[in-house]
């Protein structure tokens, strides 16, 4: 439409000048109007007063001469190229792994903290029949060697009549020691050891009986004591934790 | 400049290969930089280590 009405219309050689598309015409006419003869050598659109900037100084040597091919020279360009870029990730990846690393094992317990989580018991220190009472992570560690007419016992207690039903074999590994933590499951109390109604352990706070093997029988406490996680490191020695 | 072309073709060229050159890289880099840190640490404090004056102080088992 605008065309149309431009090479109609009056006003057609002033809006000619400004479209885009400049025909051979136009640009002759332009060329008579606004150049002077004496420089008609060439048609220069752009002002004559910009300097092409000069990037030799940005440009590597094996690209400045403008007559020489640059795909001689591509590859050790490329190599150069990826080769600085590849370091610096090498780098970047190994500077971040380091920061990472250490940071997550900041969060880590430190030496002394592990040291403590762990205790070793000398079994032939504790008589068959008695109780010990070590100190593990700041609570009370029962350690027990039970009798035979105890663990036949144990054994023999059938699982209907218990309030929190765990077999005597899945509370120990052998069945001479019983190794749990003396913290009533109650309100955290400290059992006494060999008392009670069943020849455990006997609450004092509000009346919990436990058996030998450290299950609640009686009174309020809901749970049987926690069987902390321990190994024999030889036929002697236990450790805990 | 063959090596590097052979570099450039087999390692640099393709993406995949280039990041898993840089994961061996960084593998390769550490062992370097960390031993060479404490070889460099080792070397301005000889005879100030534990292990330099160890032997001074253990028994040795008949």
């Amino acid at each position: 439409m605008m065309s149309i009405a431009a090479r109609r219309g009056a006003i057609s050689s002033c809006l000619q000048f400004t479209k885009p598309m400049v025909n051979a015409s136009v640009l002759s006419r332009l060329v008579k109007d606004f150049v002077p003869p004496a420089s008609a050598t060439g048609i220069r659109l752009a002002h004559t007063d910009i300097k092409v900037p000069d990037f030799s100084d940005y440009r590597r040597p094996e690209v400045q001469d403008p007559n020489k091919s640059s795909q001689d020279s591509s590859e050790a360009r490329k190599v150069f190229s990826y080769l600085v870029t590849g370091a610096t990730t090498v780098v970047t990846v190994y500077a971040a792994k380091t920061v990472v690393s250490q940071f997550v094992s900041s969060m880590s317990a430190s030496a002394d903290v592990l040291a403590l989580s762990k205790i070793e018991v000398k079994l032939s220190d504790i008589p068959e029949g008695k109780n010990m009472t070590f100190k593990w992570r700041g609570k009370p560690l029962f350690v027990r060697h039970r009798t035979e007419k105890e663990i036949a016992t144990e054994e023999g207690v059938n699982l209907g009549e218990l309030r929190d039903p765990e077999h005597d074999k899945d509370r120990v590994q052998n069945p001479k020691w019983v190794i749990v933590l003396g913290v009533c499951t109650h309100l955290g109390c400290v059992p006494i050891a060999n008392a009670g109604d069943y020849g455990g352990y006997y609450c004092p706070c509000h009346g919990s009986h436990y058996d030998a093997s450290g299950r609640i029988r009686k009174g309020p406490a809901p749970l049987n004591l926690e069987v902390p996680f321990y190994e024999f490191a030889d036929e002697d020695t236990v450790i805990v934790g | 400049m063959a090596l590097a072309k052979t570099v450039y073709s087999l390692l640099f060229r393709r993406t995949s290969t280039f990041a898993v050159t840089i994961m061996v890289g960084a593998v390769f880099f550490e062992r370097v930089f960390d031993q060479g840190g404490d070889a460099v640490f080792e070397q301005l404090n000889r005879g100030k280590l534990w292990d330099h004056i160890k032997h001074k102080y253990e028994v040795k088992e008949e």
